[in-house]
């Protein structure tokens, strides 16, 4: 029982730092990011070829897996988003353009490193025991490595320069414009971020399931529905959706059946959108 | 995509623009393509015709709701599926006519649209439907996997009936069993009545409705159009007519697995074929349709490369040709 809410937990920090990603885009940009799922693919073969490759230890792998993602990230922005930025019909074109970049991550991901799962081996063995459960190190780590990450995350949006003119291009782009920010380079940046936080997830739970270039649907789907639980554009709001999906998730499982965790949770989305469409914290909070 | 896209420019020359205009141009299709089976008898040709004509169906009942109305659903294969899934249940454990089951598919369809359309009612944003109507469809893929009971999940519903005999005054009796031609003239005659639903809808004050409430909902209400109405309509009736041809599907392709039908797989075609074709046009949907299914299937040397080559399309439309990339080479009185 408690386990299984400490593995919602530990679900609900790597959705709360995919959902952080997606919100920040949403945030800046105003698009949803089909291809999130991608740059967390990416972070995952990252660190594969990283660790099982170049023989690196984690504490470099790790590092370098983000940073390939988020130069991935900001190339595909520059590449991609930017051309349609301005132009009519930004309602559903990033979707598109996104969509077509995840369906091409992928297959490049299929024909690069080919369809068999990837082990890689936890970066810490063995475990602790704590409140009468034994709960292994990876798991402890991913929720650490969260947290910390996320305090960087809003420490840097409020006291560096770079985090206002993030925050302030969220706020009024025109404004922003007006103050002499750099709106089209903060775009990419932003893009950049989420990319590398999007990676870092991946870092995290990879060795406890494997790394394929499938490994982002999935998890993507769950992040649009942290997004709208905590309101879009929110990072509080992605915080707090990610745990309380993970938690929903865990006592489905304890509940019912691990088979039926995704429909409740999908049918949470509707339900919420339904009655509060702005999610739980749809003020814009950074 | 040259030669195909070169064929389609050599067929404007040939035609005068005004029969290529408006909806009449779909009836010179229609006629053309009818004529087919007398003149070839392959059957993988016919096969692969009768899975244009369907695609182009299905797509055209998204354009309705989403080209239209302007509410961009990402779920439209939760109408698909469920309309398949309907039929084949109906017709299997119930022992109906499939020419019965194929019309409940559709309304369990619309009753679905219906369903998804109230908390999509307060939502303006597209991105927050595409969510809500994604969202709804994974659920139903998830219903459909795990009720392994009912519909065996992911190993798939095989012994679904083939259509049933039907005997046509003045022809015969047709039978549809291991035969590709019926089927041909019934998805035919399905996609004839589809569009001419659609052309009709599209004139009609309803269609106009739709499209003040695409190009400003405030507007359009201050104007004294019911958004509410209009809306959940679209859903509806978009929902029904995708229930329509998933149901056909089903009696025609006979096995069904959730990641087949019910998948965002299918969705991503829909998309695909529209932006070849040109969204909100009334003749995009059926000629990306068409395009990209003759494409893909004739182009199957490809292989393993098919699905790289999507998302670069994909991403290249929508950089370079947003209106589609078929219209450009119609002449322009034809775009509508």
């Amino acid at each position: 029982m408690i386990e299984q809410l400490f593995n919602g937990l530990v679900s609900g920090a790597v959705y709360a730092l995919m959902a952080s990603g997606l919100s920040l885009i949403w945030g800046t940009l105003k698009m949803l990011n089909f291809a999130h799922g991608e740059f967390y693919m990416l972070g995952g073969f990252g660190v594969y070829l990283g660790l099982l490759l170049a023989g690196f230890s984690p504490l470099l792998a790790v590092p370098l897996a983000m940073l390939g993602a988020g130069v991935v990230g900001i190339v595909a922005g520059r590449l991609v988003i930017h051309p349609l930025l301005d132009q009519p019909g930004w309602d559903v074109s990033p979707v598109i353009a996104t969509l077509g970049l995840s369906i091409l991550f992928q297959n490049l991901a299929l024909h690069l490193w080919g369809e068999r799962f990837k082990n890689i081996p936890y970066y810490i063995e063995g475990g602790v025991d704590l409140l009468g459960i034994r709960m292994a190190w990876q798991r402890v780590l991913i929720v650490a490595v969260t947290v910390v990450m996320i305090a960087v995350v809003v420490i840097a949006l409020r006291r560096t320069w770079w985090g206002r003119a993030l925050r302030a291009t969220a706020q009024d782009r025109d404004a922003a414009m007006l103050a002499g920010i750099n709106v089209y380079a903060v775009y990419l940046w932003t893009m950049g971020l989420a990319a590398a936080l999007a990676a870092l997830a991946a870092a995290m739970l990879a060795p406890i399931y494997s790394v394929n270039p499938w490994m982002g649907t999935a998890l993507l789907l769950k992040a649009f529905i942290v997004c709208v639980l905590g309101g879009l554009g929110s990072l509080g709001g992605a915080i707090l959706g990610g745990i309380l999906l993970g938690t929903t998730e865990s006592l489905t499982v304890i509940l019912w059946s691990s088979e039926w965790k995704d429909v409740v949770a999908f049918v949470l989305l509707i339900l919420v959108l339904w009655v509060r469409p702005a999610g739980l914290l749809g003020t814009r909070e950074w | 995509m040259s030669e195909v896209t070169g064929a389609v420019a050599r067929a404007r020359l040939a035609l005068p623009a005004r029969l290529v205009e408006g909806g009449r141009a779909y009836f010179w299709v229609a006629a053309a393509i009818a004529v087919v089976p007398a003149i070839s008898a392959d059957p993988y040709f016919i096969h692969i015709l009768i899975l244009s004509m369907m695609h182009a169906a299905l797509v055209s009942s998204w354009n309705l709701l989403t080209g239209y109305a302007g509410l961009f659903s990402f779920g439209h294969q939760a109408f698909f599926g469920l309309g398949a899934y309907v039929s084949a249940l109906m017709a299997m454990r119930l022992g109906l006519s499939p020419w019965l089951t194929l019309f409940a598919g559709g309304v369990v369809a619309a009753g679905a649209g219906l369903l998804i359309a109230l908390p999509c009612l307060r939502l303006r944003a597209p991105p927050y439907i595409a969510i809500a109507t994604l969202g709804f469809a994974e659920i139903c893929r998830f219903v459909a996997t795990n009720l392994v009971g009912l519909t065996r999940g992911e190993l798939g519903l095989w012994g679904i009936p083939e259509m049933t005999a039907l005997t046509v005054p003045g022809v015969g009796t047709l039978s549809f069993t291991g035969q590709r031609v019926p089927y041909f003239y019934l998805m035919l005659g399905l996609w004839v009545a589809i569009m001419a639903l659609l052309y009709r809808l599209i004139r009609s004050p309803f269609g106009l409705a739709l499209k003040s409430v695409r190009d400003s909902q405030d507007a359009a209400e201050s104007l004294g159009v019911d958004i509410t109405r209009t809306k959940v309509a679209a859903f509806v009736i978009s929902a029904f007519l995708a229930g329509l041809v998933g149901s056909f599907y089903a009696h025609y392709v006979l096995i069904l697995t959730p990641s087949a039908v019910l998948s965002v797989g299918v969705m991503v075609e829909i998309v695909a074929m529209t932006l070849v074709g040109g969204l909100g046009t009334f003749l995009g949907p059926t000629l990306g349709a068409f395009t990209l299914t003759l494409m893909l299937e004739y182009l199957r040397a490809l292989g393993e490369y098919r699905l790289l080559i999507y998302g670069a399309l994909l991403i290249v439309i929508i950089l370079f040709m947003p209106e589609g990339a078929v219209q450009r080479l119609l002449p322009r009185r034809a775009r509508f």
